[in-house]
C-alpha cells in the first residue's frame, strides 16, 4: 500500500543548509501491507510526526524542510506532491483536533472533505451513513463540536479523514490528551478499521503500554535518521521508549517478551516471585488547606464542594476523567483560577488574596501548555532569567535543567526544544524559585518513558524536601510509580480519597497495567518487583 | 440591533456584540468630550455649559482656547458627530455578531470560495487571538518576570505564535482534506476567470465612488455601474460551473434570514434614493 525508497528528510536553517549533520529521516526504505496496523514510536523529537506528515505531503509543505527520495501510494508515485493531491487516498488526525476543525457541527466536519473532492451528495450520503456507524457517532451528528468531549472530537476527526474512501489514515498522538475510557474506545475503532474494514492506520503514540498488543507491527524512529520496522516483541531494545510492560519482561528475563496483559499475566503466573510493599511516604504536616470549594463556568460546576488538606512529603494525585475539573481545582488552588466560594489556605493567607510575588515564593505551577511560560529567544536567556527572578546563583537554573534534560547546546530557540524537553526547561525554571507547594497539571503528555522516569526521579528528590506535590494527570502508569494518594473526581466532587494501591490496585477500573498482570492485591509499580 | 440580539446565535463571535456597543457608545462620549475641551465657540447666545475658559498662548501669534461656554448646538453636533461614527462601528459589529463565518464559507459561490476562505481565517483569528492571550497573560503571571525585563515581549511573542501556529495547522488540515484541489481546469481557463472577476469588482466600485461623489454625470457611471454587475455575475458563474466541490446540504433559508435582507433592501433604495434625487 505504502512503500517508500530511500526517502530523506531534513530541515533547514534560514541560510538553506541543514539543521543537524544527518537528515532527521535518513534514506528510508519501507513497505506497509494494505490493511496492516502500524504503531510508529521513538524517543520524543526523533521524527515520529515529520514521518507522518511526509507521508501525506504536510511535509514539507507545511513545514519547510527538503525532502528527498520517493513516495508510493498504491502503486502511485506522490513524491513532491501537495497534501491536497494526497487528500483522496490519505486521511491526517492529529493530536489536539479542536485545532484543526474547519466547521461548527459535526456533520458539517465529517462531509467537508468529501465536498472538497467533489464526490456527489448520494455518494457522500452513503459514505456518511457506512463511517458514522462504524465510529458510533450517529447521534452526535447534529451537535456542535465545541460542546463534544475529547474521545468524541477524535472519533469525528476520524470520520472526517476516512469519509471519502480513504484507504490510509494516518494520527499524530490521537489519545495523549484522553482519559482510559476515550483512549481505549479510540483504539478499539483502529484496531477495527485495521482488521474488519482493511485501513491502513498508522498510529505515532508515547503512551504504548495498552496499543502494542493490538497492532501488527512497530516502526521506530530512532532519532538518528534510522527507521526499523518489525513484529512488536524484537522492536523494544531501547529502554528510552519501552513500555512498563517490556520493562517487566526484561527485568524478569522473559524470552520471548509478552506485549499483551494477558499473555503477560499467564507468563507471570508460571513461576514466584518476591516483591516489595509499595512505599507510601508518611504525611508531615497539613500544608494547603482547601475548604468548601466550588468553581463553576456559566451554568456547569467545575468543582463543587470540594475540602481536602495537601500534605507535605507527599505526591497528591488528581485523577478523573477528562472535565471532572482537575484542572479547574488546579488553578483554584493555585489561587489565579476562577472561584465561586470556598478558601484554599496556605501559610495563613488564602491563595487567592496572596500578592503576585509572594504566590510565586509558595506556589509553583506547570500548567498544561507549558511552552507558554517560554519567551525568549535562546535557551540561555531563559536559564538566566530564571535565575535572575528567583534571586539565585547563576546557573542554578542550567544545572537542574541538564539533570532532567541532559547537556543541551544553549544557543537553541526554546520553540525548537522538543516537548519533553521544554518540560524540562519549565520545570527548572519553576524548582529554582524553590516553593514549599508544586502543581503539574498533565505533565507527562508528550513526553517518552525516559522523560518520564527523569520527571519522576526529580519529583522524588521534591518530595524527600518536604514539599508539597499536586499531581493532575490521567497516566495511570505514572502515578502507580509516584503517588502516595490519589484523589478522584468525578464531575467535581471528590469520589474516592484514598492510597494509590487501593485505587490503582488490582479489581479497580483504574488498574495499572501490572495489577492486571499479576492480579496481585498491593502491586502497581514495576519498582515493586524483585528480579 | 433588537435583530441581531434576537438572532445571534450562542457561538463565540455572537459575543462580541458586546465589544462593539461597547466601542461605540466610547466613540460618542469621547467625541462630545473633545468638543467639551477644544471649543471653537466664542460667546454662545444661549450657553447651557458654562466652564471657566482656558486660554493657552502656544507661541505662535495664535491663542489656544479649552473649555469655556457651549451652547446645546454645538453639543448637540457634536453628539450627531459621534453618532455617526457609532453607527458605522455597531453595523460592523452586528454583520460580524450575526454572520457564523463558517456558514458564510457554505453559502458562498464556488468563484468567491478562495477569497471567502481567509476572510472567514481572519475572522476566527481575533476570538482565538483572545484566548491564547488570556492563556498567555495567567502564564506570565505563574512565572514571574525580573525587574530588567520588559513586559511586552513576554506577552506578544507566545501570543503571535500561537496564533500563527493555530492558523497554520488550520491551512495544513484543509489542505490535507483537499482543499485547493484545481480539478479539471487549465491555467489559460483560470486567468481568464480572474481578469474577469478583478476587472468587474474594480468597475463596480469605481462606478458606486463616482455615483455618490458626483450628482452630475449620472448616465456614465450608471453605465459602470452596470458593467461591472454584468462583469461580476459572469465572473462568479464561469468559475463556480467549473468548481470541482459539491456541496452535501445547502443552508436552508430561513425567516430571520428574509426579514434582515427586507429591511437591508429599503435601507439601500432609501439612501441610493436620496443620492439620486440630490
Amino acid at each position: 500500500m505504502i512503500k517508500l525508497k530511500d526517502l530523506s528528510f531534513s530541515y533547514l536553517k534560514p541560510d538553506g543548509s541543514p539543521v543537524t549533520e544527518t537528515p532527521q529521516l535518513n534514506r528510508i526504505n519501507l513497505e506497509i501491507h494494505e490493511g496492516e496496523f502500524v504503531l510508529v514510536c521513538g524517543p520524543t523529537g526523533s521524527g515520529k510526526s515529520t514521518l507522518l506528515k511526509a507521508l501525506n505531503g504536510l511535509a514539507p509543505s507545511f513545514t519547510g524542510g527538503l525532502l528527498s527520495g520517493e513516495i508510493h501510494f498504491d502503486g502511485q508515485n506522490l513524491t513532491g506532491s501537495q497534501p491536497h493531491e494526497y487528500s483522496h487516498l490519505v486521511g491526517y488526525v492529529n493530536q489536539q483536533p479542536e485545532g484543526y476543525f474547519v466547521a461548527d457541527t459535526v456533520i458539517d466536519e465529517i462531509v467537508y472533505g468529501s465536498e472538497q473532492l467533489g464526490l456527489p451528495a448520494a455518494q457522500i450520503q452513503s459514505r456518511l451513513d457506512e463511517i458514522v456507524d462504524s465510529l458510533e457517532i450517529r447521534d452526535l451528528l447534529d451537535r456542535p463540536l465545541a460542546t463534544l468531549s475529547g474521545g468524541q472530537q477524535q472519533r469525528v476527526a476520524i470520520a472526517a479523514a476516512l469519509v471519502a474512501g480513504q484507504k490510509v489514515l494516518l494520527l499524530d498522538e490521537p489519545t495523549s490528551a484522553l482519559d482510559l475510557a476515550g483512549a481505549t474506545q479510540v483504539l478499539n475503532i483502529l484496531s477495527n478499521l485495521a482488521h474488519k474494514k482493511g485501513i491502513t492506520v498508522l498510529l505515532a503514540e508515547h503512551r504504548i503500554s495498552r496499543v502494542i498488543a493490538e497492532v501488527d507491527s512497530v516502526l521506530v524512529v530512532h532519532g538518528d535518521g534510522s527507521v526499523t520496522k518489525g513484529k512488536p516483541e524484537s522492536q523494544f531494545n531501547d529502554p528510552r521508549f519501552a513500555p512498563p510492560i517490556i520493562e517487566l519482561g526484561i527485568q524478569l528475563g522473559w524470552n520471548p517478551l509478552r506485549i499483551s496483559t494477558e499473555d503477560a499475566g499467564k507468563r507471570w503466573r508460571e513461576s514466584e516471585h518476591s516483591t516489595l510493599d509499595r512505599k507510601i511516604q508518611e504525611p508531615s504536616s497539613a500544608i494547603v488547606e482547601i475548604k468548601d470549594l466550588t468553581v463553576r463556568f456559566a451554568e456547569t460546576s467545575a468543582v463543587s464542594d470540594v475540602s481536602l488538606s495537601i500534605f507535605g512529603n507527599q505526591v497528591t494525585a488528581i485523577m478523573g476523567e477528562n472535565g471532572s475539573g482537575k484542572t479547574s481545582l488546579c488553578w483554584a488552588i493555585q489561587g489565579l483560577g476562577t472561584r465561586n466560594s470556598g478558601s484554599v489556605i496556605l501559610a495563613n493567607t488564602d491563595t487567592a488574596k496572596l500578592s503576585k510575588d509572594s504566590r510565586l515564593d509558595l506556589i509553583a505551577m506547570i500548567p498544561q501548555r507549558a511552552a507558554d511560560l517560554l519567551f525568549l529567544h535562546t535557551l540561555a536567556e531563559e536559564l538566566e532569567e530564571s535565575d535572575i527572578y528567583a534571586g539565585v546563583e547563576q546557573g542554578t537554573t542550567a544545572s537542574l535543567f541538564q539533570k532532567l534534560a541532559g547537556r543541551i547546546d544553549t544557543a537553541i530557540h526554546p520553540r525548537d526544544l522538543s516537548a519533553g524537553q521544554q518540560l524540562a526547561l519549565v520545570l527548572s525554571i519553576q524548582l529554582a524559585k524553590d516553593a514549599k507547594v508544586l502543581i503539574l497539571d498533565e505533565p507527562t503528555r508528550g513526553l517518552d518513558y525516559s522523560a518520564k522516569r527523569a520527571l519522576a526521579k526529580q519529583l522524588k528528590m521534591l518530595r524527600a524536601a518536604d514539599r508539597a506535590i499536586i499531581l493532575a494527570s490521567h497516566d495511570i502508569e505514572f502515578v502507580a510509580e509516584l503517588a502516595d494518594r490519589v484523589v478522584l473526581l468525578e464531575a467535581g466532587k471528590i469520589m474516592r480519597d484514598s492510597a494509590p494501591t487501593e485505587l490503582l490496585g488490582f479489581g479497580s477500573p483504574l488498574a495499572s497495567q501490572l495489577a492486571q498482570i499479576s492480579r496481585t492485591p498491593g502491586l502497581i509499580s514495576i519498582e515493586q518487583v524483585l528480579s | 440591533m433588537l435583530f441581531v440580539l434576537a438572532f445571534r446565535e450562542q457561538a463565540p463571535w455572537a459575543k462580541s456584540i458586546r465589544f462593539y456597543v461597547q466601542l461605540a457608545l466610547a466613540v460618542i462620549l469621547i467625541r462630545v468630550l473633545f468638543r467639551v475641551i477644544f471649543n471653537l465657540e466664542s460667546t454662545p447666545l444661549y450657553p447651557v455649559l458654562v466652564l471657566p475658559e482656558i486660554n493657552i498662548d502656544v507661541g505662535f501669534g495664535s491663542t489656544l482656547h479649552l473649555l469655556g461656554s457651549m451652547s446645546s448646538l454645538s453639543l448637540q453636533s457634536a453628539f450627531t458627530d459621534g453618532l455617526r461614527l457609532a453607527s458605522i462601528i455597531l453595523a460592523i459589529g452586528m454583520a460580524n455578531s450575526l454572520a457564523n463565518p463558517r456558514k458564510l464559507l457554505k453559502s458562498t459561490p464556488g468563484a468567491l470560495y478562495e477569497i471567502a476562505t481567509a476572510i472567514s481565517i481572519a475572522i476566527n483569528l481575533a476570538p482565538q487571538l483572545i484566548s491564547s492571550l488570556n492563556r498567555v497573560r495567567k502564564a506570565r503571571e505563574l512565572r514571574g518576570q525580573s525587574k530588567g525585563m520588559r513586559a511586552l515581549p513576554g506577552i506578544v511573542i507566545p501570543v503571535l505564535e500561537d496564533t500563527i501556529d493555530q492558523s497554520m495547522a488550520l491551512a495544513a488540515s484543509m489542505s490535507a482534506r483537499g482543499f485547493g484541489r484545481q480539478g479539471s481546469r487549465t491555467r489559460a481557463n483560470q486567468v481568464l476567470v480572474r481578469t474577469l472577476g478583478l476587472s468587474g469588482i474594480t468597475a463596480l466600485t469605481v462606478g458606486v465612488f463616482l455615483l455618490l461623489i458626483s450628482p452630475a454625470t449620472q448616465i456614465l457611471d450608471l453605465a459602470l455601474v452596470v458593467l461591472g454587475v454584468i462583469l461580476t455575475f459572469l465572473y462568479i458563474h464561469l468559475s463556480s460551473g467549473r468548481s470541482l466541490r459539491t456541496r452535501y446540504r445547502k443552508e436552508p433559508w430561513r425567516f430571520g434570514d428574509f426579514l434582515v435582507l427586507t429591511i437591508t433592501a429599503a435601507i439601500l433604495y432609501a439612501s441610493f434614493s436620496g443620492v439620486l434625487s440630490l
